[in-house]
């Protein structure tokens, strides 16, 4: 075939190509109340124990998802600080992908059910000693006081402690005598995009272990849920997250747990 | 064949037009508006749109009766009709053509032909777009043949996210079609025509349709100059001067003064027409139009996603004009398109008014300020929607020059004739149907749709592209609401709509929904009233699903509206209390 007909089987190529994948990409995600997921579904529930946590990948699938296994999904577990302290977790997957939640894991069983792909994966759970967001009572505080909230921080729910500190004035919130183990793992955000949106000042949090710090975090408005952790001596001890920010309005939200 | 060879003398180029060339313009204009009308009604209605409708009620009120003699011109009136103190009374920071055009089709079509109100209310956008592309199919079919025109104005056409948003009692659309008519105008002015109105008319409609028309003098006045600059390296150096000042005044009359009629109508029109047709402007002008633009240069910007992050705040990323463009336009329109501009390049000294620069500069003045990383980019594609036409003219342009290229090579090859018109028949076939497959799959959530280039909807999820915006999905959830609607028995039942809320007044006139389910109102307090709620997905808007979460104790909806997979509304229950 002569070069100069090259153009025209070239774009007929990718008009047949076109046609082609348009149709498949249309119908490559199993139906969300059609039987892949429903098999999918029921397979999970039929292995599912109190306990495990349930994750969807990718994660704009999660709507789906939850509308096929929510009722197993208690608020606390879908706003969860991470998911260190589940030994079991299903993951159910389309188009090959994985949740963060899943990150380094071998899943112990898989099962493609027409193109939602259960998998379970089964580890040695982080054992929790205490959580912050749980001992909202025993805590006091210098500032305003932090409250419990269900917040978007990085466009994902959390449960965490929120607090809005004035102006260039720190907010001490202490635990005294807060059990500990052998690390403290939390995590700090901004919560609210519209407020991160007009108020483009990071917040900071650091924490104080017998008066010392022992990590400290920033947190900026497109940095979403910012892990801080650090090693601890088992043993109660008195610990307090000490939040600021430069401008009004900052919404700092944040969660700790004390880990064996 | 060369690149640039052949195509400038296309059936019917060189020659005027004959009646049956005519007639198939108009054909696929009035094809175009109907496929509008049809498509828009399975588009639910815009957030924004339903302000727009209900100013163009108000602006076509007014005119109706200052032509009846119900009223006068006066401050007092034009203010309650068109202004007001605050920044968006009135929805002044926007100016009125197509809302007036909105308003005055309601009275007609709707009150006075019975059609529905959102039909109605939508076809002057529709009808634009067909007009769009009798536009564009006359400048093609004047520069680069029959063959080219149709296939111009068949893209055109079949542009997913176009499509889409020609069937919106909007702007962007309306303000697309204008532009290129302005860009029409002031080529056609410069044959050397007496009065060159056009230009300056046209582009008093596009300002007076959407602010973003004030970037196209730069398209237009960068091509005139540079027509002048050629104009001036042709001239004899005999003929430029004998002293200095001669030849100053020779290069400002050859360069700047060539077609000053063409500038002098927009300079002179444009503005006059902006002025016409915006009573808010007639008194105090220098307040308004500054506030006009001042509203816009310090525009709020919205949440958008892109790439996976959600972008609220300037810098944005350079390449996301260029990068949205790549995946909403079909994938076969680009790739003619490519070979298109290279046949311009190849050939671009052809014309000696140099339509493919003119067209070139109008799609980088509209696509331009997006490249800054300050502009907001919050309604992706529509913002720079002008540079669609370009494209589609192009890969017009492309098609035919391939189809007659193979045939050529074949015919060569084989030593057996091959027709042109059936070699360029079965290219832009191909192209088109690529392109009508795209479209059909994209409707009604074409904002959600993202081409084979992307993987369709599901890859552009993949990718962290926008979902949607404005709310519009909610039209697909509006029978499975009404399905529920008995969610409290004996009595009204409140549904938590959030950006479908200012909607939910005509989805009720409109029959789509029962009277009994009420839109329960904003943010906390309408999701505490509300047994029934929604989440149109959104990467911001996951803050609703929270909200919901925690007032109903529950994470799971019960239903999930998706297109193509995806997910685009989720509808929650409030269980038993």
């Amino acid at each position: 075939m002569p070069i100069a007909a090259a153009p025209a089987l070239l774009l007929i190529a990718i008009a047949g190509w076109e046609v082609c994948a348009a149709r498949r990409d249309a119908t490559a995600v199993p139906a969300a109340d059609g039987p892949a997921w429903r098999a999918a579904a029921a397979e999970v529930r039929a292995g599912f124990r109190p306990g495990d946590l349930i994750v969807f990948a990718p994660g704009w699938i999660d709507p789906v998802g939850r509308m096929q296994l929510g009722d197993l999904i208690p608020i606390e577990v879908a706003a969860r600080m991470d998911a260190a302290r589940y030994g079991r977790i299903w993951e159910i997957a389309i188009r090959g992908a994985r949740s963060p939640d899943t990150a380094g894991l071998a899943p112990a069983g898989s099962e493609d059910r027409g193109g939602v792909v259960v998998r379970r994966y089964q580890r040695d759970p982080a054992v929790v000693v205490a959580d912050v967001v749980e001992r909202l009572a025993t805590a006091t505080s210098d500032g305003p006081r932090p409250t419990l909230e269900l917040a978007e921080v990085g466009f994902s729910p959390h449960r965490c402690l929120q607090v809005i500190p004035a102006p260039g004035v720190q907010v001490r919130i202490a635990f005294p005598q807060l059990p500990l183990g052998r690390e403290l793992v939390g995590y700090v955000g901004i919560a609210d995009v519209f407020t991160r949106r007009d108020v483009r000042s990071p917040g900071r949090l650091d924490v104080e272990i017998a008066g010392r710090i022992a990590a400290s975090a920033t947190a900026g408005v497109d940095d979403g849920w910012v892990r801080f952790a650090a090693q601890t001596a088992p043993g109660p001890a008195d610990v307090a997250f000490v939040v600021r920010a430069t401008d009004p309005g900052r919404r700092i939200c944040f969660a700790a747990e004390a880990r064996r | 064949m060369s690149p640039g060879a052949g195509i400038g003398a296309g059936i019917g180029a060189g020659s005027g037009p004959g009646r049956a060339a005519k007639l198939a313009g108009w054909a696929l204009a009035a094809a175009t508006a109907i496929l509008v009308v049809v498509n828009q009604q399975g588009v639910g209605i815009a957030r924004d749109e339903v302000v727009y409708m209900q100013a163009g009620e108000r602006y076509a009120a007014w005119w109706i009766g200052l032509v009846s003699f119900r009223h006068g011109i006066s401050r007092a009136s034009v203010t309650a009709a068109f202004g007001g103190p605050g920044a968006t009374d009135n929805n002044r920071e926007h100016p009125p053509v197509m809302k007036t055009l909105f308003g005055l089709s309601a009275r007609l079509v709707h009150g006075g032909l019975g059609v529905d109100e959102v039909t109605a209310l939508r076809l002057p956008s529709a009808i634009l777009h067909g007009a769009l592309v009798l536009w564009v199919y006359g400048m093609v079919l004047e520069l680069w043949g029959a063959a080219a025109a149709v296939i111009a104005a068949v893209l055109l056409a079949l542009l997913p996210r176009a499509l889409f948003h020609a069937g919106l009692a909007c702007f962007d659309a309306p303000s697309m079609a204008l532009w290129f008519a302005a860009v029409r105008g002031y080529w056609r002015g410069l044959d050397g025509r007496r009065w060159p109105w056009q230009a300056g008319v046209a582009w008093g409609l596009a300002l007076g349709t959407k602010h973003t028309a004030l970037v196209l003098p730069f398209a237009l006045g960068a091509h005139y100059l540079a027509l002048g600059a050629i104009a001036w390296r042709g001239t004899a150096p005999e003929l430029r001067g004998a002293s200095r000042a001669a030849r100053v005044r020779a290069f400002a009359r050859t360069v700047i003064g060539h077609r000053w009629r063409v500038i002098a109508s927009l300079a002179v029109l444009g503005p006059l027409t902006l002025y016409l047709v915006w009573p808010w402007l007639w008194f105090d002008p220098v307040h308004h139009v500054r506030d006009w633009l001042a509203f816009h240069l310090g525009h709020v910007h919205y949440n958008y996603e892109y790439l996976g992050r959600n972008w609220n705040a300037p810098p944005f990323p350079w390449h996301v004009a260029l990068l949205t463009t790549l995946v909403t336009v079909p994938a076969s329109t680009l790739a003619a398109a490519v070979v298109g501009a290279v046949v311009w390049i190849a050939g671009r000294t052809r014309h000696a008014r140099a339509p493919a620069l003119l067209l070139a500069l109008s799609a980088a003045a509209s696509i331009g300020p997006f490249l800054l990383g300050t502009t907001p980019i919050f309604g992706a594609e529509k913002h720079w929607m002008p540079a669609l036409p370009t494209i589609c003219i192009a890969a017009a342009v492309g098609a035919v020059w391939a189809g007659r290229a193979a045939a050529g090579a074949i015919q060569r090859a084989t030593a057996r004739r091959v027709p042109e018109p059936g070699a360029i028949a079965a290219i832009a076939g191909c192209i088109a149907l690529a392109a009508a497959v795209e479209t059909r799959i994209a409707e009604p959530y074409a904002l959600t749709w993202y081409s084979a280039l992307a993987g369709g909807a599901p890859g552009g999820a993949d990718l962290g592209m926008n979902r949607q915006f404005w709310g519009v999905a909610m039209r697909g959830a509006l029978p499975r609401l009404a399905a529920q609607g008995g969610a409290r028995p004996g009595g009204p039942t409140y549904v938590y709509t959030h950006d479908a809320s200012p909607a939910w007044g005509i989805y009720q006139r409109e029959g789509l929904i029962p009277r009994t389910l009420l839109d329960a109102g904003w943010e906390q307090a309408g999701i505490d009233r509300s047994d029934l709620a929604v989440v149109i997905h959104e990467l911001h808007f996951n803050r609703h699903d929270y909200l919901i979460w925690k007032a109903y104790g529950t994470v799971r909806p019960i239903d999930v509206v998706t297109s193509d997979g995806v997910p685009i509304v989720s509808l929650y229950r409030r269980p038993p209390r």
